[in-house]
């Protein structure tokens, strides 16, 4: 390979993929949850503890978030009738977290079931940040 | 026409020789009958629900056999002509005493018992064919009858299907012990005389000279009339719409937003009252938040009780409304879905591939229709 087009390569490379990250951690709901939030800084890392935390305020037969949707968020999980439930790490299933009203029903859903109340809007961004870098 | 001595001759037959008696439609018949009968006693008594299909199957076998065999009574050759061995009550006494008294071989077709056995079989057979027909409309809302028969008569001809298939076995009890019977008291094997036609030709019993005349051509003739009545009259009737279904139109909203967490429960598996307690207490429905935007909510809730197990009348809407007082939202605490899954093993739930009690589409494969026909049902491994 030429030098040049080492150099070339470089510099595409390093223009392109911060361009497709930023893609991919930016979505309206996200935006909107932001905004809610005041403006606070999500954490991937709070995300994923917030996924696999054991909580004991929701119903007993669903201490935590992984109850349902598996260990990892690669996997995939399983109602407690049996019902399979894709992936929730985007990598795995890209349509996940594009319907507004759909993340905000099982947010609302959800976070009752396993915290007993809604989640703040800081522990919802903290959420779709670590299932969008998943 | 009476087999009474006068009408038989003795032609130029040695007193032993063998003579064709039962012709070769009867022989068919009634060796296909056997083999039709024993696989409907064994679907119907032993195998399991989702044998039902073969057994239904073999039901429609026999139901044309017998209407072959009806019409062959009337112009088959004369030994299979229900004139041939009408006798009357008298007859059949004095044949009795006989028999009591060591005495048998007299006749060379039926015998008066085994000729009211015959009559018997047929009669009995078609009660259970008929029996079937309405049990298989009424209660499963499939088959010939399933546009006319409702799911009350449908029980109650299964019940009488049941008390006829036991008298059928006995009455093969009785008429093997007969053959049996005839057969020594005659020195002739009655059962290979079934599948050769042929009996031997006696003093005292010699053959009818009609019983010569060939008519065997007329078997598919009567083949074939049977077909051209049959054929239509089973495809028009089979594709009426079955009386205990409804037309429901699919409701788009109920079926997502009721099938995220589990199977989407038909409306026809609950009554009114208990989707109207499902539908208000939505954020707390089973230990779940499940709770909706109110539009959506009084949508579906529209929906349920429009199509509840009341519009409905097939079996599983018919006994599944009958809930359990304390758990009346719970199908699978109703009585009748207890004692129609009692035999399967708790474990069998917990498999992967099934995972709960109310996964009911895992081993129902047509939950989705809400017919939970007996053959669509198959428990994976
Ligand atoms: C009782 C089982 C259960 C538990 C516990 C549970 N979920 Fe869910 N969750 C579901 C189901 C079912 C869905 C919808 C199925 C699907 O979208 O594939 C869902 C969907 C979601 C969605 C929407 C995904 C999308 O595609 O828009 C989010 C967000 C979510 N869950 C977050 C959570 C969070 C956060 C927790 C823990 C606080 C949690 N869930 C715990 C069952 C559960
Ligand atoms: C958030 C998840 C969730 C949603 C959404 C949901 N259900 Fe359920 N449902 C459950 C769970 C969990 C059970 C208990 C199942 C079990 O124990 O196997 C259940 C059980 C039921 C049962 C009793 C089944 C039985 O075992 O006999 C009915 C009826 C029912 N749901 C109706 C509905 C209807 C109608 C809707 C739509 C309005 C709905 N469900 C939506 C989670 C859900
Ligand atoms: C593990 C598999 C399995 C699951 C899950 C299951 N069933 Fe069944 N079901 C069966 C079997 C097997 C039979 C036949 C039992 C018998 O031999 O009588 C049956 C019979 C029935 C029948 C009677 C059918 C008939 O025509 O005789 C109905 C109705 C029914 N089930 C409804 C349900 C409903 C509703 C659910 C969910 C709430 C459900 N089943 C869940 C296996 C299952």
């Amino acid at each position: 390979m030429k030098k040049q087009n080492i150099i070339f390569a470089a510099l595409f490379a390093s223009l392109v993929m911060p361009l497709s990250m930023a893609m991919a951690a930016s979505s309206p709901i996200l935006d909107e949850i932001k905004k809610q939030a005041g403006g606070v800084e999500f954490s991937a890392e709070r995300g994923k503890t917030l996924f696999s935390q054991k909580f004991t305020g929701g119903k007993p037969d669903t201490p935590s978030c992984t109850s349902c949707h598996g260990k990892s968020p690669q996997n995939t999980g399983k109602t407690r009738a049996g019902k399979a439930i894709a992936p929730m790490a985007v990598s795995k299933s890209p349509e996940r977290y594009t319907d507004a009203k759909k993340v905000a029903k099982w947010f609302r859903r959800n976070c009752r079931t396993v915290l007993g109340r809604e989640c703040t809007p800081t522990e919802k961004g903290d959420f779709l940040t670590y299932m969008m870098s998943q | 026409m009476k087999p009474d001595a006068s009408t038989e001759k003795a032609d130029c037959l040695t007193w032993s020789a063998k003579v064709e008696v039962w012709d070769i439609a009867v022989r068919l018949f009634h060796w296909s009958l056997v083999l039709l009968v024993a696989t409907t006693a064994i679907t119907g008594f032993l195998a399991a629900e989702w044998w039902l299909d073969y057994h239904v199957w073999a039901g429609y076998g026999i139901a044309l056999l017998l209407m072959f065999r009806l019409a062959w009574g009337f112009v088959g050759s004369y030994y299979a002509r229900f004139a041939s061995f009408r006798f009357p009550f008298r007859v059949l006494l004095k044949h009795m005493r006989e028999v009591v008294s060591g005495k048998g071989g007299q006749y060379l077709g039926h015998n008066p018992a085994g000729a009211l056995m015959v009559f018997a079989l047929i009669f009995v057979l078609l009660a259970l064919v008929l029996s079937g027909l309405i049990g298989l409309g009424g209660q499963e809302n499939q088959g010939m009858l399933a546009a006319f028969a409702d799911y009350q008569s449908g029980v109650l001809a299964l019940e009488i299907h049941d008390i006829l298939s036991i008298l059928l076995l006995g009455m093969i009890v009785a008429h093997l012990a007969g053959v049996v019977l005839e057969s020594v008291l005659s020195k002739e094997n009655l059962v290979r005389a079934m599948v050769t036609g042929r009996k031997k030709a006696e003093p005292g019993r010699l053959p009818h000279s009609f019983g010569k005349k060939r008519v065997v051509w007329r078997a598919p003739v009567v083949v074939a009339l049977i077909g051209l009545i049959v054929g239509p009259a089973y495809w028009q009737l089979t594709n009426m719409p079955a009386s205990g279904f409804v037309a429901m139109k699919n409701n788009p909203t109920w079926a997502s937003e009721c099938g995220d967490c589990h199977y989407a429960y038909h409306p026809s598996l609950l009554p009114r009252s208990s989707w109207d307690t499902v539908m208000s207490g939505l954020s707390d429905h089973f230990g779940e938040d499940a709770s909706l935007d109110k539009d959506t909510q009084s949508e579906i809730s529209a929906f349920l009780s429009k199509y509840s197990s009341e519009h409905w009348d097939s079996e599983a809407a018919n006994e599944l409304q009958k809930v359990d007082l304390k758990k009346p939202l719970e199908i699978t605490a109703s009585p009748y879905w207890k004692q129609r899954h009692e035999e399967i093993e708790p474990l069998v739930f917990k498999r992967k591939s099934i995972g709960s009690k109310g996964n009911c589409i895992a081993c129902h494969t047509d939950a989705k229709s809400g017919h939970f026909a007996d053959e669509k049902i198959s428990i994976p491994e």
